[in-house]
């Protein structure tokens, strides 16, 4: 049902119209001052030069999580595809060589070009090993193909982007690698 | 445990009918059968894992308790175990609290040592503890973490994981064709049962006690059985995986279509599961008078070599249409087991289009077995029956063998007569014109002087008489590797100048050779079948 | 020859070099568009256009705070293909841009640069006006060529076969007309006070009196809403309305055909904000200073400009300072090329600051011309003279920028008005109060005893 909003009728001195001019009139006045004399406070950021920060929880390009010894957590259990409103997301599994591990991943692509950056995925995830915190919000690509993000992309990472993320420290290369790596290689008995 | 005495009675239309009271409330529910069948009946859904429709009642799961009013009060039994008595009271969980706390707490100790394998799980979509959870479970995990979930089962598979937590038994290769893995195992013991009672072979057991049992075979036995895949199908959780399916697909991303079985005549249910055009596996699919639950390795495993070695429909039907109109001699037409009811119509009537020139000949030079009593006939013409309800003879290859020189033009439809182990139907090369049709291209179709490729029966709609006499559907699944194929009753309706346009026209005609199909249509079919009366079979 | 040699040659050069005013408003298009486009910016809480650079060897990349991009602009413009499309009036689509782009040179004839110039020279008292062309009837003349570009438009609409075009030009006609009544009107009562269509009277008598816009208040108002139609301009450019007709009478037009329009329209501001100057703001005269007193003190005057002008440089000078600061805390991986870029522009800044400063302290110290009386006019002389035709025509420049700036400052603060508005506006409303006030203005002038 349409709502009817009654509006306030104007009064004499707006319906003149030429008062209420030069209130706009004082406005724009204001802002043009504000851009002449602080022109550095404008909040326009000069793209590409300079890149505006994101925040920590922006989600921007996905990266794959890593065990201590260099492999993406992944298990390949489509959680992600499941979830994924877009259907960006493609995943093939296969038999890992660890006899602790059963499943790992073989073919893990994410489309960008379909993907729309919902956040779904990473919540789905029942490994933490998709997240979404790369950053990375700018894809710039000559064809369609080269953005399709594969399995050797999403997990070229460095640890030092993340000095915060104990999980991330834990992959090769982080800080607390050394010991995660030491549980890691537990013996099977 | 269970024994041979014990299994179940499923209810029939002509059950009869008593009255029994559930939640107060009087219904009318099949008198012959266990209660929980009878509650099935009139819709009410028990969870259960232990029992099986077509296994032994083994009643150790305890999932399906109902209370029953007895003399003593109200008292829980297992719906599985309870035959129906007139009059009995019965409450669930729709207004019994006792019963959902009981499944509850069933459901809670059925999970205390099972793994959250979920995501990994190739059951994970059709797990029963899955439904059973989200049905009367959804228990918070009461373990403190650090006992986590434990593995007691065969002490020569324990390990410690990552997390320091005890693991053990992930794929035992247990067969050539099954991993098991003991820590998903909830001891069941369907799979026991089934090799028991079903396979009559016992090549799986429980061994251990308690929290300790697993399901192991003998040792240095392996568990290699035709039907050891159904092992698999009765497992409730994803203890027992196939190697082929494994991690192929997450099963909720397969399609299912319903179709037969068309190596063998007693044409076992299948539901063939697909996705993007591709079959991942062959299901069984229930028909409690022909295949119950049941499906051999070799119909389930036969999908892998659908999309191979396929023939190319090139040239056209005008080549094989004028090469037929140009000849002179005597024409054989040669039909296949597995040409549907569909196909044979089509076939006849290209016969009578073609007048007397054309014989039909029909049959299969496999190697006919005895029935095995689970899905299999033996006979590996999945159509006979078929054939004679359309009076075309089913068993006279030896005839064409014998008389080729009488013959210049060959027409083989769906029949690899060459290839099938017996030297003796070489002898078509004496036959100057081979026209085959065959959705492989196989030994006959490489004999062929005009090969075209038609579609197979997976693809196709279409009906077959088994050998039971039932008439069954088959559907076609979105598999077909090249849209130009046809069916083989397009190809020869179009060769006998009166092109079906669907699978329909050609079953309508059949109905005109054969008088027991009179008044079908496809929808009265039912997806088990129909039984016909006065058949061949 | 007795035309010649009735002038000494000082008079003839002077005369002759005042025709360089003809391009004042080309000069005022170069400032117009990087102002409508960055103060558009500054208004949206944007930059504005700055990307474009020049890149110098051995130095870096210059973006003149964004000028370039106009120079590429303008540049673009100039080298595309011009091409008519198939069965326009070809004849009178190509003349159609070319009446406002002329107009541009003919318009500043009349207009008073600066007061008369009064100098002794050869023992004679010499007089220059101010104007090119210092005609009885300077105001027809400027309106009679304000109105040729309506023209423009309207030819470009006919000829260009093309029904937006048309629609905008009918749109332009009318609009064009109602207003040029309006205006006219409006400024009648600003006549009866000064008695002359000479608009170097009129500066005359505002010099002697009062300013136009406190004699006459609402005539200014009228005057300044039916001049911003006339030029055709937000929120009066219906001829133009993108959303209805795509771009008006210009629709079909690119390349310099275009460029021409554009070029005429800013010139027609520029026109327009010098006729408002002139007519309200007291054209010419400076503010609370006679310019005799100014003649009086020239050296002073002299040194007051030059301070005022090294005072903005030095606001400049702070603005840059304050910016670099913040771009180099910043992230901006560029911030060294246009730091270096600031760098050059601080040190063309000292060095003005300090050349205008030397400058102004020495007129005030050492410049202290006589002044004469010759044949009984009180004259100065030629340096003097020189000084305050610079004097006034830095203060007009400073009147009509300041109008051009409300004409770009209108036009990105109010929206559209409906063409009917339009119409209502100008005939029912702006017309009727410029009456009234000609009838109170006659009245009351008459009752003071004036002529």
């Amino acid at each position: 049902m349409a709502r009817v909003i009654k509006q306030k009728p104007m009064t004499i001195i707006e319906r003149l119209y030429i008062f209420e001019a030069m209130r706009g009139l004082w406005t724009t006045l204001k802002h043009a001052a504000r851009g002449l004399f602080r022109y550095e406070q404008l909040p326009t950021i000069s793209y590409p030069e300079g890149q505006p920060e994101i925040n920590n929880g922006y989600r921007a390009k996905h990266r794959l999580m890593l065990r201590p010894d260099g492999t993406p957590r992944c298990v390949a259990c489509g959680m992600c595809a499941a979830a994924c409103p877009a259907h960006c997301i493609f995943i093939e599994a296969t038999q890992s060589d660890d006899p602790r591990i059963e499943k790992r991943v073989m073919r893990f692509d994410i489309d960008h070009l379909v993907c729309v950056f919902c956040g779904l995925c990473a919540e789905a995830c029942p490994v933490d090993a998709l997240r979404m915190d790369t950053k990375k919000i700018v894809f710039e690509h000559r064809t369609r193909e080269e953005f399709v993000a594969h399995l050797s992309d999403l997990i070229d990472w460095d640890p030092k982007d993340y000095p915060e993320d104990a999980q991330s420290q834990m992959a090769p290369g982080g800080t607390k690698n050394a010991e995660a790596r030491k549980v890691w290689g537990m013996e099977v008995k | 445990m269970s024994n041979f005495y014990n299994m179940p009675k499923l209810p029939t239309e002509n059950s009869p009918k008593v009255e029994i009271f559930v939640d107060d409330k009087a219904v009318m529910v099949p008198g012959d059968t266990n209660l929980l069948e009878a509650l099935k009946a009139v819709g009410i859904e028990t969870p259960h894992v232990c029992y099986h429709p077509y296994l032994p009642v083994s009643g150790n799961c305890r999932q399906c308790l109902v209370e029953q009013e007895g003399p003593r009060g109200r008292m829980l039994v297992i719906a599985c175990y309870t035959p129906v008595a007139p009059g009995m009271k019965i409450y669930t969980p729709a207004s019994s609290a006792r019963v959902k706390n009981a499944r509850k707490a069933t459901q809670e100790f059925m999970l205390v040592n099972h793994p959250l394998d979920c995501p990994i799980c190739d059951k994970a979509g059709e797990c029963t503890l899955q439904e059973n959870y989200m049905e009367c479970g959804q228990n918070e995990g009461r373990l403190r973490p650090e006992y986590g979930k434990n593995y007691h089962g065969n002490p020569v598979h324990q390990f410690v994981d990552a997390k320091g937590q005890v693991r053990g038994g992930k794929h035992v290769d247990i067969g050539p064709r099954i991993l098991l893995d003991e820590e998903r195992c909830v001891q069941c013991d369907r799979c026991v049962r089934f090799m028991r009672s079903v396979a009559k072979d016992e090549q799986l057991q429980l061994a251990g006690r308690a929290d300790h049992t697993y399901i192991t075979t003998f040792p240095g036995e392996k568990l290699d059985h035709e039907y050891d895949l159904c092992v698999t199908d009765v497992c409730p959780t994803g203890a027992m995986t196939a190697k082929y399916f494994r991690f192929q697909k997450r099963v909720w991303l397969l399609s299912h279509t319903p179709t037969i079985s068309m190596d063998d005549s007693l044409g076992a249910n299948i539901w063939i599961d697909h996705a993007d055009g591709k079959i991942y596996r062959v299901m069984p699919r229930c028909n409690p008078e022909v295949n119950r639950s049941w499906l051999s390795n070799t119909s389930r495993m036969a999908f892998q070599n659908f999309n191979k070695n396929r023939l190319p429909a090139i040239g056209g039907v005008k080549v094989i249409k004028e090469a037929l109109a140009s000849a002179t001699g005597k024409i054989a037409l040669v039909a296949g087991g597995e040409c549907t009811i569909e196909d044979l119509a089509a076939l006849r009537m290209l016969k009578e289009s073609l007048g007397d020139r054309a014989d039909i000949f029909g049959g299969s030079l496999k190697i006919k077995s005895e029935p095995d009593g689970i899905a299999k006939s033996g006979d590996p013409m999945a159509n006979r029956a078929g054939f004679k309800l359309l009076g075309l003879a089913d068993d006279n290859l030896w005839d064409l063998a014998q008389n080729v020189s009488n013959y210049s033009v060959l027409v083989c439809v769906n029949n690899n007569i060459v290839g099938d182990g017996n030297k003796s139907m070489d002898v078509i090369e004496k036959i100057p014109t081979r026209i085959v049709l065959s959705a492989f291209n196989d030994e006959t179709a490489n004999m062929a002087t005009l090969a075209y490729g038609i579609r197979h029966w997976s693809e196709v709609q279409g009906t077959m008489v088994n050998s039971l006499n039932i008439l069954q559907k088959l559907n076609a699944a979105p598999t077909c590797p090249d849209a130009e194929l046809r069916p083989a009753y397009e190809v020869l309706s179009e060769l006998a100048g009166n092109t079906f346009t669907c699978a329909y026209d050609a079953f309508k005609k059949a109905a005109e050779y054969a008088p027991a199909l009179a008044g079908l249509a496809y929808d009265s079919i039912k997806s088990t079948g129909l039984h016909l009366e006065g058949g061949n079979a | 020859m007795d035309i010649i040699e009735s002038k000494s040659w000082v008079e003839w050069l002077i005369t002759i070099a005042k025709f360089a005013f003809c391009f004042v408003p080309v000069l005022y298009i170069l400032l117009l568009i990087p102002m409508e486009r960055r103060g558009a910016g500054f208004m949206q809480d944007r930059q504005g256009p700055n990307r474009s650079y020049i890149k110098i060897p051995y130095f870096g990349k210059i973006r003149l705070l964004g000028y370039v991009q106009n120079m590429c602009d303008g540049a673009k413009l100039f080298f595309k293909e011009m091409f008519a499309p198939k069965g326009v009036s070809k004849f009178l689509y190509y003349v159609a841009p070319a009446i406002p782009f002329a107009i541009i040179f003919i318009s500043p004839c009349v207009i008073p640069w600066f007061g008369p110039m009064v100098f002794e020279w050869g023992g004679k008292a010499v007089t220059i006006s101010g104007a090119i062309l210092d005609s009885e009837v300077g105001i027809l003349l400027l309106f009679g060529f304000s109105s040729l570009s309506a023209y423009g438009a309207v030819l470009a609409g006919w000829a260009s076969k093309s029904k937006y075009s048309y629609l905008g030009s009918l749109r332009t006609t009318a609009m064009t007309v109602s207003y040029e009544v309006c205006q006219g009107i409006s400024m009648m009562g600003l006549l009866v006070l000064a008695g002359s269509f000479s608009l170097t009277d009129i500066v005359s008598w505002q010099e002697q009196h009062v300013w136009g816009i406190v004699a006459q208040p609402v005539a200014f108002f009228c005057f300044l809403i039916a001049t911003i139609a006339e030029t055709g301009r937000a929120p009066f450019d219906v001829a133009e309305g993108d959303p209805e007709l795509v771009a008006g009478f210009h629709t079909e037009y690119g390349a310099m055909h275009f460029g021409m329009f554009y070029m005429g329209e800013y010139a027609h501001i520029c026109i327009a904000s010098f006729l408002v100057a002139t007519l309200f703001l007291g054209g010419y005269s400076v503010p609370f200073v006679t310019t005799e007193t100014m003649q009086a003190h020239m050296g002073g005057s002299l040194a007051i400009l030059c301070g005022v002008l090294a005072f903005l440089f030095l606001a400049f000078l702070h603005m840059m300072h304050r910016y670099s600061k913040k771009l180099l805390a910043s992230k901006q991986s560029n911030k060294m090329v246009i730091l270096q870029e600031y760098k050059l522009y601080k040190i063309v800044g000292w060095l003005a600051v300090a050349v205008f400063v030397a400058a102004g302290v020495c007129s005030w110290m050492f410049y202290n011309p006589v002044q004469t009386v010759v044949d009984g006019v009180l004259t100065n002389t030629l340096g003097a003279a020189l000084g305050t035709a610079l004097i006034h025509l830095l203060v007009l420049v400073v009147k009509s920028v300041f109008f051009c700036w409300v004409w770009i400052w209108v036009r990105w603060t109010l929206p559209r008005f409906r063409y009917d508005h339009i119409m209502n506006l100008g005939w029912k409303i702006i017309l009727n109060i410029a009456l009234v006030n000609l009838v109170v203005t006659a009245v009351v002038a008459k009752l003071l005893g004036g002529n």
